[in-house]
Parts: C-alpha cells; structure tokens; sequence
C-alpha cells in the first residue's frame, strides 16, 4: 500500500479515500449495520478515533508501538466489557471480574475498511478470486479479460486477454500456478499466471455459457457448469471430458469440490442442489427447498460439513446435507438478490481456533457487502462502497481481507481493522487508543492477541 | 467425506467384483500392435491415488486413479521394468529395469535421483519403508545386496543367501550340505513394516529373516523344495504372502521383528494357508494382499482368472474374470476394494472394482424407495391451511442451532487426502500427453476416442499455429510449449 500515492501508467487504480466520493469514511457508516449502529457507536467511541485518522495514511499505523498486553490490564477489561455489554445485555455487566479475566466474547460487529479500490476493467466485474497462496487477486468482467493484481498492494501484475466472449467464472489451482477461467465463449481456459499466456489447449465441450468452475483440491480434475444444463468433470492434464453428470433440467449455476475431493457439488435454475460422488458421478444426495426458487451459487463450507447455497429469493441457505435427507439449518437474509447470480465466500472472525467464529459473506444489488454470523444469523457489518450490483466476494485465505466486484466495474478490497471486536474494547479502558493494538503493523498476523 | 453419504451395504463389501474398467495411455494403441512397450509390473502409491505402470520398453508411467489419465512419464531405462517401488511418502519411486539398473525417481520434478548399476540382473528392488537412501535388491546368480544410495556413489553391501544352520546342523553337516548351500540365491527381497529386518525368499524354498544393520542372517526356515518365486507383506508388516514354483500359494504370520524380546533361536514359523488349485493344477503367476491382509489373491498362468482366498477359513471366495487374456501382476489398491491387473498379451491394466448402483430416492428427495406397498396414513394436520408467513417466521426461529462449519474432523482413513497434512502432492503436468509423440488418438467427446490420421496431424499443427502459441517442431518430434 505504500505505493498507492504513485501509480504506474498502465492501471487505473484510485485511492478511494481521495477519488471516491461515496459516503462509506463517515463515521456513521464506517462498516456497522445502520441497526446495529447506535449500539455500535456507544460501544466503540474512542475507537472511532483513529478510524478517522486511519482514513488520512496508512502508513502512520505502522508505528512500531509495543502491543500492550491486554490480558494483564484486569481494571480495563472489566472496564471494556461493562462499556461493551450496554449495548445488548445489561445482565452481563458486573460479569468482568477483576481478578480472572474471562474468555473473549463473541464479537457482534466487524470492522472491515476500505483498502484498494482496483480499477481496469470496462464491464462489470462477474468474479473475484484470492489465490489459495493468498498472493492474488484474480478479477474476471464481461469485458473478455482477466485482470491479477498482487495482494499486498493492489498492483496489476497482467492482464489475461484471449476469451472471445465475458468470462463468468474464475478457479484457481491448489498450487496457485494456474488460472482457470469458465466464459461465455462455452469454453474454459487455463492460465499460467507466471506468465500470463494462456494454457494451448482449451476445454472445448459445453454447448453453451460456462457458468461456474472449481478445481478438486489435488488440482487434477476440474468441475464446470454450464448454462446447456451439463455438469463435466474434467481431466486437467489431458483437457478432455472424464465424466458428464447427468445434473439438471435446467441451467447449471454453481459447482464446488469437497475439501478431500471426493463430493461434488451442483446447483441449478430448478432449485435443486444435488451432491455427487466423484470417484462414481452418481448422485448421492438432492437438496431442494419447497418454494423452488433457482439456485444460483453453491459452496462447501471450510469444513466440508454443509453447504451454501445462493437463491434467487433473496436468501442464502446453509445446508446439512448429511443429516436424513438434507436439512435446511441456517437462512441469511438481508441483502437483495432477485435477479443476478451472485457468489461470497465463508471467512473467519476472533481469535485463534477455540474463539474463532465464522462468518457467511455475500454481495448484495443494492450495492453493500453483507457478512452475517454462521450460527446467530445475525449482520456483522454491512460494507458500503460499490455503486451497484455485487456479484462476487471472496475472502483471504489467511488474512483479514475481503475482495469484491461488482457491475460498477470496480475491485474492491476491504480489510478488517481488528482482529476481534472484544480485543478492541480493551484498550480503549487505557484511555491511550493511539498506544494500543490498533498501532499494528498491518502485516503482522492478523490474532496478535489469540 | 463421501463415506457418510455412500450405502453403507456398499461400502461393507470389501472385495471387487466386476471389472469396471482399463486404464490406458492413449498413446499405446499402436505400439502394443507392434509388439512393444505394453505394461508389465504395476505398483499403488500407499496413498492409492496414483499407479505407477512399468513399461516393455522401459518407461515408468504414472496413472491418476482419479482421472484414469497418465500423470507423468519417467524414461531412463532401456529395458522392460522388472519391479516398482514407492518411498512413504509417495515421493520417490524405485524401478529396476532388466537393463540391470536400479533408478531412484523424483517425482517432484521427474527426475532421477540416483541411478545404480548392477552386473547382474535383478529380480526386485525394494526401498526401505523410512529411508529413502536405503534400498534392497535380489540379484540374478549372485548375493542379494543392500544398496546405500545417500551419496553419489552407491555403496552396495551383499549379504549372505544361505541359509542359517542351528550349532547340531553344522557340526553334523556333510560336504553335499555345504556344496548345496553355496548353490542358494536369494530370489525375492523385501522389508518388514519397520524396515528393520529384510525377509528373502530363495530359489531352494527357504525363508531368511535378514537383520538390516548387521546384514546377519538371524533366521531361516525351509517352507518348500522349491524356488520362491514371490513375497509380499501386508502394510502392517506381519502377515506375508509367498508364491513358489510348487503351484502353493503360502501365507504366514510373523511374530514383531522389531521386538528386542523376541528370541530368534527358538523363533518357529508356521506356515498358516496353503491355496492351491488340487483340480487344475494352476500355477500362480502374482500374488498380493488386500490392505487388511484378510484376503489373498493370485493370478493364473496360462489361465484368464484372479482367484481371491479368504484367510480366515482358508476358502477361496470369488474367482475375478473378464478378459480375454492372461494377467500377470494383480494389485489391490491400498484401502478400497479395487483391483489391478495387467494383461499379458495386450500390456493393458485391467480394473475390477464394487458397481454401485444409483439410488433414485437420492435424486428426488420427495420420494422413498420401499420394499412393498403402503398404505398412506395421512398426518392429523397435514392437509390444515396455515398462513406463509407464520411458517416462513416459524422456520426462521427454529434455526437456533450452532453451526460449526470450520473445525475439521480427524480423519480416521490415514489414506485420505488432508489438506493439512499432507507430505507430498505430485504436480500436475498439463501437457504429459502432449509432449509424447506417439499420441495417436483423439478424445471426440465423452469417453469416445477415434485414432488419429496422419492428415489430422498436419490440419491440428496448422490450427494450433494459427493460434499462435501453439506447438512448435523441435528435435524431429512433435511438442507443445506449456503456455
């Protein structure tokens, strides 16, 4: 980030605390649900502090400030959590006890920031991929191009022209080496991002637009959706179909591998979901809910336990399809989604794994970024930014970093400014916000008090 | 993460049935009409997601299970390959060749980490379970050795054949007796579980247990008159498998090796299953173990059939049929139900495996496969009128539960792939096919293929040159650039 006041000729890239006119610096609404927000507001208020200076420079963060201990400071965290516990359960405020200092509660608000906005492409943005090395960010547009920038500091490092028609969807390998790129041209492309140049052999077979592509986790097979109701699953070395499942009545709009591979995933406009084993391509599991409403993006959680599924009734459903025949145990809503097929990402909130929380990220068409708690349902943080329809997020996969693209024809990255909500609150008990932990350097890692 | 949702009736058999497929490279049509180059040894990886395949003609291939492709090529010998062998980790494999070379491959890269020569044939080369620099050879007409290979010179330390005689056998033996002794080769080498000792099979029918530091012979047995032509241990290394030139299949259990209590002198081995064939006569050609060890199988020579025993009772449970051609190397995989075999005559490998058949209630949730007829009773308010919203609200508010959709179960078949834990993932090459040039055939569609013509040669080099950074001629061969 130190080189966003100076950049290069060849991208278009803006800082958007100086180019971006839209409202989302504001206090207000710096990254709280306008419900939530006046809870929020009591909660945090000398944090709101350096989120004003935080908006002028990032590199004054990187003070080399010692992180105060948090733990030691007993009077403050008790301090912290009765100033906190106004905001929802005034039951719990003598709950800090001075001489043990409890777990860290469960966070009820994320603090994600603007970080770049990326700009380049002429359409609008249909998928937003981060590396699983976490190096890249991978944009696909209807404008025929795929554009990479590097992670840490946005800069544009090729972009992959070669698609005769939009590209719908991106996937990258395990190893981070190859650049899969499903378009409406019905084919899929691969590309070394080493050098940018497109793999000779495409994958030629879908009669019509490929909706939806992922790579198995060894990155030997590959799984595509196309818009000709098909579901291939593809042999990546030889280029050539190993299997077509016979999937759906109606076009294909999401794919996904399992973490070990051996579960595919596939979802359709006729509202099915179904669950297929790759060794076999038979189908072992259909999830449907009654109101049918298309299904247009599919996910295996981090775990592989359940699933989540984009429908086009403004939901996102949270399925365990191991359990009978498949039950509907989660249902996140908020955002709008009647029209598009939009695609988010699990990511992962707290501390380290005892106190590490998950959370569901979504775009939305009325232009914000929801994330919402897996288990209570509830919106962490409402990001505001994009001036239109969200059609892809997606989360880094060790960092605090959130990408998302839209019809506005921007990238966005958004990084979270805390690691938890509760460590904020504690320092701010010093009455010394600007000596605490909001002085992190940005690239330590991201539980510096886990 | 299949297993929960696979028939658990499925997923109890634990023996292949029916032949569900062949693996081939696509490339050896042709050659195997010309008579060379078809697969002769093959080996599972111990995670079994690839198969190394041993060529006629030399070159080690490698197969994807997953996507029955050919992974990657190894070429370096010049002969038919003999015997395989994987490092633990999947890592590295071992081919002896009958160019009398043993070659150590990385197949990070594919390329050769060792090369030994021998001066005599070998029988089979077998890496040490933990060390990858450590690997046993039986040697045609001369002593078994053990074969250093941590620097660049291998240092080879021969260890004796013959067997070892109690203190009353040596005193009382004769002339003959010493002259019969020196005549014992060791035929067929391979390590205990542990690595510690070596068990070696020889052409007089004894079994040697081989400590591995001290290369002593600390014990030996006589199981048959015959040569020992074959032996395989389970992956718990305490069950072994030993095919000999007698027409008997002889299964033994091994008491811990590694055990410092373990008394060698008083060490009797018994000799557990005899499987033969008292009708045909048969004589086995390959033998191998199912990952339990409960089932033995065996190819036929001059027969078309693998018979599988079970050990329990010693009874032969299902005899595997299906080609049309003799097969002489049978492999299970390393935990499925899920057999290789290569055919003699055709060099192609040959699968058999569990069919499972599709559940149609998987396809249509609404519906329930039953064994007979019902008759519906109706719930007592399942036809009562209920406004939307209060179901949709009420459904809402059941979803209290807590989800955990990140912590990772421990994985209970080590055989999986994690990605955590992994030690090694073979990259995956884009262009294996490409860059062999006797590739021959074109994927058409789904599964079908139709060979290629000289004149699709051209028009494909033509098409692929207007694209640009297509394929370039370089050496005389056809060769794709990666892009």
């Amino acid at each position: 980030m130190d080189d966003k006041h100076n950049p290069s000729p060849k991208r278009r890239r803006e800082d958007d605390g100086e180019n971006d006119d839209t409202p989302p610096r504001k206090r207000s609404a710096s990254g709280s649900p306008s419900a939530a927000s006046p809870s929020y507001r009591l909660a945090e208020r000398p944090a709101t502090r350096y989120h004003r200076e935080d908006s002028g420079d990032y590199r004054e963060r990187r003070s080399p400030t010692p992180i105060a201990r948090p733990r030691s400071r007993s009077r403050s965290r008790s301090r912290s959590n009765s100033s906190r516990s106004r905001s929802h359960s005034p039951s719990r405020h003598h709950n800090g006890s001075p001489s043990q200092p409890p777990p860290p509660r469960k966070p009820s608000t994320l603090h994600y920031e603007p970080l770049l906005l990326l700009r380049g492409h002429t359409k609008g943005i249909s998928c937003v991929k981060f590396s699983p090395d976490g190096n890249w960010i991978a944009a696909a547009s209807a404008d025929c191009t795929i554009t990479l920038w590097s992670v840490p500091d946005g800069r544009l490092e090729h972009t992959l022209a070669g698609h005769l028609a939009g590209i719908n969807a991106l996937a990258w390998s395990p190893d981070s080496k190859i650049l899969a790129s499903a378009s409406d041209d019905k084919s899929i492309r691969l590309w070394d991002i080493s050098t940018g140049l497109a793999h000779p052999k495409a994958f030629i077979g879908h009669h019509n637009y490929v909706y939806s592509i992922a790579f198995s986790p060894k990155g030997n097979m590959l799984v595509s959706g196309s818009y000709d109701e098909a579901v291939f699953l593809w042999d990546v070395r030889a280029a050539r179909i190993m299997r077509s499942l016979p999937a759906h009545s109606d076009p294909i709009g999401g794919v996904d591998f399992v973490r070990d591979g051996t579960l595919i995933v596939s979802c359709a406009n006729d509202g099915l979901i179904r669950v297929w084993d790759t060794a076999t391509g038979q189908c072992l599991r259909t999830l449907v809910h009654e109101d049918n409403a298309p299904v247009t993006s599919v996910r295996f959680s981090p775990n592989g336990k359940y699933i989540l599924a984009w429908t086009l009734d403004s939901c996102i459903r949270l399925w365990n399809y191991i359990e009978g025949k498949g039950r509907c145990v989660k249902t996140y809503q908020g955002h709008l989604n009647e029209k598009y097929s939009l695609s988010g990402a699990f990511g992962t909130y707290g501390g380290e794994p005892p106190n590490q929380y998950a959370f569901v990220a979504s775009g939305s068409e009325d232009g914000s970024i929801f994330l919402w708690d897996v288990s209570s349902k509830n919106v962490l943080q409402k990001l505001e930014g994009h001036k239109g329809t969200i059609l892809s997020v997606d989360t880094h996969p060790t960092q605090h970093l959130i990408v998302s693209g839209g019809l506005d024809k921007t990238v966005r990255v958004w990084r979270c400014k805390e690691p938890s909500v509760v460590e904020e609150g504690v320092p701010n008990g010093t009455g010394e916000p600007e000596m605490n932990g909001n002085g992190l350097p940005p690239e330590l890692p991201p539980y510096p008090f886990g | 993460m299949n297993l929960s949702l696979v028939d658990p009736f499925v997923l109890a058999q634990d023996c292949p049935e029916v032949i569900t497929g062949r693996l081939r490279e696509w490339t050896l049509w042709l050659i195997v009409e010309s008579g060379s180059g078809h697969s002769t040894s093959i080996r599972f990886s111990h995670r079994g997601d690839l198969l190394a395949s041993g060529r006629h003609d030399g070159i080690v291939v490698i197969f994807d299970i997953e996507t029955n492709g050919v992974a990657r090529k190894l070429r370096g010998h010049t002969r038919q390959i003999q015997s395989l062998s994987w490092s633990t980790n999947d890592r590295y494999l071992l081919s002896a060749g009958q160019d009398w070379k043993v070659v150590l491959w990385d197949l990070q890269d594919g390329s050769r980490v060792r090369t030994v020569r021998f001066e005599a044939g070998i029988f089979i080369a077998e890496l040490h379970p933990k060390n990858n620099n450590l690997f046993v050879a039986a040697l045609f007409e001369d002593q078994p050795v053990l074969v250093d290979i941590s620097s660049e010179t291998p240092v080879k330390y021969s260890f004796a054949s013959a067997p070892l005689r109690t203190q009353t056998e040596r005193d009382s033996a004769t002339e003959k007796q010493a002259v019969q002794d020196a005549k014992v080769v060791t035929t067929f080498t391979a390590f205990t579980h542990s690595g510690d000792h070596i068990i070696a099979g020889t052409n007089k029918g004894w079994l040697n247990i081989v400590d591995t530091s001290t290369r002593e012979i600390t014990y030996s047995t006589r199981l048959t008159n015959h040569i020992i032509v074959y032996i395989r241990l389970t992956p718990s290394g305490r069950d072994v498998v030993i095919n000999a030139s007698d027409r008997v299949v002889r299964t033994l259990r091994l008491p811990d090796l590694s055990d410092p209590k373990l008394n060698f002198e008083t060490l009797q081995l018994e000799v557990e299953h005899k499987f033969q064939d008292l009708v045909q006569k048969l004589s086995w050609n390959h033998v191998s173990f199912s990952p339990t060890g409960e089932y033995v199988t065996a190819s036929t020579w001059m027969n078309h059939h693998i018979y599988v025993w079970e050990r329990g009772q010693g009874s032969l449970v299902k005899i595997l049929e299906g080609t049309k051609e003799e097969l002489s190397a049978v492999e299970w995989h390393p935990f499925r139900p899920f057999i290789a075999a290569v055919g003699v005559d055709s060099g192609r490998i040959w699968l058999w495996s569990i069919l499972q058949p599709q559940r149609w209630s998987a396809l249509a949730p609404d519906f329930v496969e039953v064994e007979e007829n019902h008759e519906y009773v109706e719930q007592e308010d399942e036809f009562d009128i209920q406004p939307l919203e209060e179901i949709h609200k009420r459904r809402l508010d059941q979803e209290d539960e807590e989800v955990d959709v990140l912590t990772v179960e421990p994985v209970k078949m080590a055989t999986e792939v994690d990605g955590g834990d992994i030690g090694f993932r073979m990259p995956v090459l884009l262009d294996v096919e490409a860059s062999d040039s006797e590739d021959e055939v074109v994927a058409v569609g789904a599964g079908q293929y139709r060979r290629r013509t000289d004149r699709e040669w051209v028009n494909d080099d033509e098409v692929a040159d207007t694209m640009g950074n297509g394929s370039a001629t370089q050496n005389g061969t056809k060769r794709r650039r990666g892009g």
